[in-house]
């Protein structure tokens, strides 16, 4: 006996992101990307009615060169890891990567304590160096990223980046330059569904247009709390689904940064755990997977071979 | 060295000039509570509140830096009493701010209009009885004759009489030629004959109503004869000393094995309020024949001196929820000596009396209407029925709304800025109570500021302020506060910080989370409520449209909400006068179903969601606007 088809319908679905913006749209992005439109939970119903835009995948850029990333995943970038801008045409031209994610760690007071003009160049010197969108990632120290992200926003202008990111207590300078110069934002929150539905709140009642939103609930990898991350994108999929405007944007996932600092990523000399240099990447992409199926629609990502295989599965289920 | 050659030192209490002599090393804090001082400590004496400042002015003493004084009070000499041992003679003064406010504590009661349904048929009553002579025909005894014509005014099954009252029966029926006064009280299925006095006395029966709070004790005089309350007076529980709520008591009961102070101090402060009333009206402490306390559970045992440990601690079980009527004077509680005293029964362990009396007071037992009850004191607790069912549960909302743990937080009293609202033009109007120069802000005056503040952009949602730059906003020696009202009168300026605001938003929190748990257990939308009873301490105004703005209350027709002031005492009226109330209230509090908070898992959610304003789901407060942030 066939297995009969099984469709239900809800009241809400994903509201559709466009990020990047051509010449004709006054950017100069050679490509743009859309994701989000999902109807449905992934796997279910049919994926032509209802899987929405496949999702994509930004590859992060540092603006200055990582001093504790793990050897395996330095020797992916250790021509390109002092200059951003060769660095994301790597990983766009070499790599495959959907968009490219700029982390500006360099900025943060304990981490190089960069400053806005810095950041302002690195931003313009990635924006030539490739045409795929951009996101804008700030260092997370708070007075800092309210100094330095306005001038990365007011730099890159036109160009309609995802910029972030903004939580519940820090959330009114970022918000208005993102809206000034007509980015979109991340909303970030720590694990928690309902502080995530509170920080949209806060910035649609700003003026921020709810449909230029991306969502952070923050990540876990594999073995380290994914299961809190996996819920959480569930549950925000579940109230989209049930018609939940303040909930019903894209997800971002950090999976890149989370996956490669975990020890079963990065430790060497134990031969009963497999290779090294299959760990990580394996690591990486799992985490990525398993993210995906709870809704995940950009993931950022670090390396190229699990770049390559989470970009496989996503070919194989979204097409 | 042994102990009792430690040296003795005075301190000496300025203004007043109380002095007491303790041992080398005593705290001033404990210097301060022997001596009967009210020094105000949330934290009991632990040294994290930061409350009990006292300024030393002359002596030898040792303190503990807590880093919860300012660098120029320490120049100044401010020390914290619980942290600060004394080795000589100390004078010290008490700052003014620890000056229990009188006056506008809640007392009324007379908003709930359930109240005058019974009829009177008193706890304790007397009766005048002319009783038929023996004779050569008549060979009753004394004792059974009383009994006989008893049975014919009261309708009960057993008498019961203590032996010193046969003793002197005798006597008193031959002296009063078998014309007597019996007094006559209820105690469960029976019915003590208490005394019998000469002659009709009938007409001098009173009683006492006592709401016994955590933080305060009001007591109406009551005359039992006509149903009448002859007046009324309130008083702070002096067990504040031991920390301002009940579960500090408990810990300080327990690690100073400390309970019959607590149980002293609460008797005390009932006693100094009989006495104040029975003088103030001309009524003898003799004819008071029946004292009726409504508290929640924990101030129930510390007057009964039952046991309260459990109630702190999981499982959560008081000593008793259901205690019979005790000679008044077994309490300590001083009224006719053979006088009753009665508790009103407890659901749970933290759910008390004073809940069982709203829950009858209001009427929410034998309504056909969903009622929704909230009575927000030191805790908040929530009550939702009708006459088929109730459910209660209790949030340890905490007492900000009562003013504790805010800034300029203060009780109802002559001052207090009881009314707060922002003009179109921005600018600031405020009233206080008695018109007074405003010296804090009670529950009602807190409760206008954060929804005016929210509906007017000063904070957002989470309730923080939305733009520094507002001049009135600065940085205060408690972080960052908004000014209400500036330094007058030799008062220092009102404000508000974001501390004050959080411990706002946490108390309103927990109560909406216990209403929606208490909704989503039962599947009732705010549509479904019919009447909601909003009770408590915040003053003796209340404008309950802001309660649904800052999403304490769910957002249900503003007509639909009524205060109902202070409905413990309400509720302990009604069964001083009429014994079948005190079956109603037993009957409330066994059928009354107790949802624990604790062990719930979905309240901490609800926490979280309620802790917006209104609330993380808008849609459940349809009707609640604010401005949207100017700032782009």
């Amino acid at each position: 006996m066939a297995i009969p088809q099984v469709a239900q319908n809800f009241a809400g679905s994903v509201t559709e992101v466009t990020l990047g913006a051509t010449a004709e749209n006054g950017g100069t992005r050679t490509s743009t990307v859309t994701i989000g439109g999902a109807k449905n939970i992934v796997h279910a119903g049919t994926p032509a009615d209802s899987a929405g835009r496949k999702p994509v995948i930004a590859m992060d850029v540092l603006d200055v060169a990582p001093t504790d990333w793990p050897d395996e995943l330095m020797a992916q970038y250790a021509d390109v890891a002092d200059d951003p801008a060769a660095w994301a045409k790597k990983c766009v031209e070499q790599f495959g990567a959907d968009m490219i994610c700029i982390k500006f760690d360099g900025v943060h007071p304990d981490k190089g304590d960069k400053t806005a003009e810095d950041a302002v160049k690195v931003t313009k010197d990635v924006l030539a160096a490739v045409g795929v969108p951009i996101a804008l990632w700030g260092c997370e120290n708070n007075d800092k990223d309210n100094k330095v992200m306005p001038a990365v926003s007011q730099a890159a202008k036109g160009e309609n980046c995802l910029i972030g990111i903004v939580e519940e207590d820090n959330y009114k300078a970022l918000t208005a330059i993102t809206l000034a110069d007509g980015h979109h934002l991340i909303t970030g929150a720590p694990l928690d569904i309902n502080i995530a539905k509170q920080v949209n709140i806060l910035v649609t009642d700003m003026g921020f247009p709810a449909e230029k939103i991306v969502t952070f609930q923050s990540t876990g990898a594999l073995g380290y709390g994914i299961e809190y991350a996996y819920s959480i994108g569930e549950r925000q999929r579940l109230a989209t689904l049930a018609g939940d405007k303040t909930m019903a944007m894209p997800m971002i996932c950090d999976v890149g940064y989370e996956s490669w600092r975990v020890k079963e990523a990065k430790l060497e000399g134990v031969p009963e755990w497999g290779e090294a240099a299959d760990r990580g990447p394996m690591w990486e992409a799992t985490t990525a997977i398993c993210l995906l199926q709870a809704g995940a629609d950009i993931i950022r990502m670090r390396h190229p071979r699990a770049v390559a295989m989470v970009k496989s599965y996503i070919n194989q289920i979204w097409d | 060295m042994p102990a009792n050659k430690k040296k003795k030192y005075t301190v000496t209490f300025e203004p007043s000039g109380l002095k007491v002599t303790v041992d080398e090393g005593t705290t001033l804090l404990k210097a301060a509570n022997k001596v009967g001082i009210y020094i105000s400590s949330i934290c009991g004496g632990d040294g994290y509140c930061g409350k009990c400042k006292l300024v030393v002015d002359h002596g030898e003493f040792k303190t503990i830096q807590t880093g919860l004084l300012a660098p120029d009070e320490v120049s100044n000499g401010v020390v914290l009493a619980c942290q600060t041992k004394i080795f000589s003679d100390i004078i010290t003064t008490v700052p003014k701010s620890h000056d229990l406010q009188t006056g506008r504590i809640l007392i009324d009661s007379n908003r709930t209009k359930a109240s005058d349904a019974a009829t009177i048929d008193p706890l304790v009553k007397k009766i005048y009885l002319e009783l038929p002579k023996p004779s050569i025909h008549d060979h009753t005894a004394d004792h059974e004759r009383l009994y006989l014509a008893i049975h014919d005014h009261v309708e009960t099954d057993t008498i019961q009489t203590g032996l010193r009252t046969i003793q002197k029966l005798s006597h008193v029926l031959k002296k009063s030629d078998y014309k007597v006064t019996v007094t006559v009280g209820h105690r469960g299925g029976t019915t003590e004959l208490i005394d019998v006095e000469i002659g009709d006395n009938s007409k001098q029966n009173y009683a006492m109503a006592i709401d016994l709070g955590t933080t305060t004790v009001v007591a109406h005089l009551i005359d039992t004869v006509v149903g009448k309350t002859l007046d009324t007076e309130a008083t702070y529980n002096s067990q504040i000393n031991f920390g301002e709520d009940y579960i500090r008591r408990i810990i300080y009961g327990e690690e100073n094995d400390a309970f019959d102070q607590l149980q002293a101090r609460i008797a005390n402060d009932v006693n100094e309020l009989i006495v104040t009333l029975t003088e103030r009206n001309r009524v003898d402490l003799s004819d008071i024949t029946a004292c009726v306390c409504s508290g929640n559970t924990a101030m129930t045992h510390f007057l009964l001196k039952l046991d309260p440990t459990g109630i702190r601690r999981e499982p959560y079980v008081a000593s008793a929820d259901f205690v019979p009527p005790i000679r008044a004077a077994e309490a300590g509680i001083h009224i006719n000596k053979r006088g009753l005293l009665y508790c009103l029964p407890s659901v749970a362990a933290y759910v008390g009396g004073d809940i069982v009396a709203g829950a009858l007071a209001t009427g929410i037992y034998q309504t056909d209407k969903l009622t929704l009850l909230v009575d927000i004191g030191t805790n908040g607790e929530v009550v939702l029925g009708n006459k088929d069912w109730l459910i209660c549960a209790s949030s340890s909302a905490g007492p900000a709304f009562e003013g504790s743990g805010v800034k300029n937080g203060m009780r109802a009293a002559s001052g207090a800025i009881e009314k707060f609202r922002i003009l179109d033009g921005g600018q600031i109007e405020y009233k206080t109570i008695g018109e007074a120069s405003p010296i804090g802000i009670c529950g009602s005056g807190l409760l206008d500021i954060i929804a005016q503040f929210v509906t007017h952009g000063i904070i957002d949602r989470t309730g923080r302020f939305a733009d520094l730059s507002d001049p009135r906003i600065s940085e205060g020696d408690q972080g960052i506060q908004f000014q209400i009202a500036p330094p007058m009168d030799g008062h220092d300026e009102i404000a508000i910080t974001a501390t004050d605001i959080a411990n706002l938003m946490r108390s309103k929190a927990g109560v909406f989370a216990s209403i929606r748990v208490l909704m989503a257990s039962t599947q009732i939308t705010s549509d479904d409520i019919e009447a909601v009873f909003l009770a408590g301490g915040f003053g003796n105004y209340m404008n309950t449209r802001h309660a649904i703005d800052i999403g304490m209350l769910p957002d249900v027709d503003a007509d639909k909400i009524h205060f109902v002031g202070n409905t413990s005492m309400a509720g302990a009226k009604m069964v001083l006068l009429a014994r079948n109330a005190l079956e109603t209230a037993e009957s409330i509090a066994s059928n009354m179903t107790y949802f624990d908070l604790m062990s719930h898992p979905g309240y901490m959610e609800e926490f979280i969601k309620a802790g917006f304003l209104p609330h993380t789901d808008l849609s459940l407060f349809p009707s609640v606007k604010f401005e949207k942030s100017k700032k782009t």
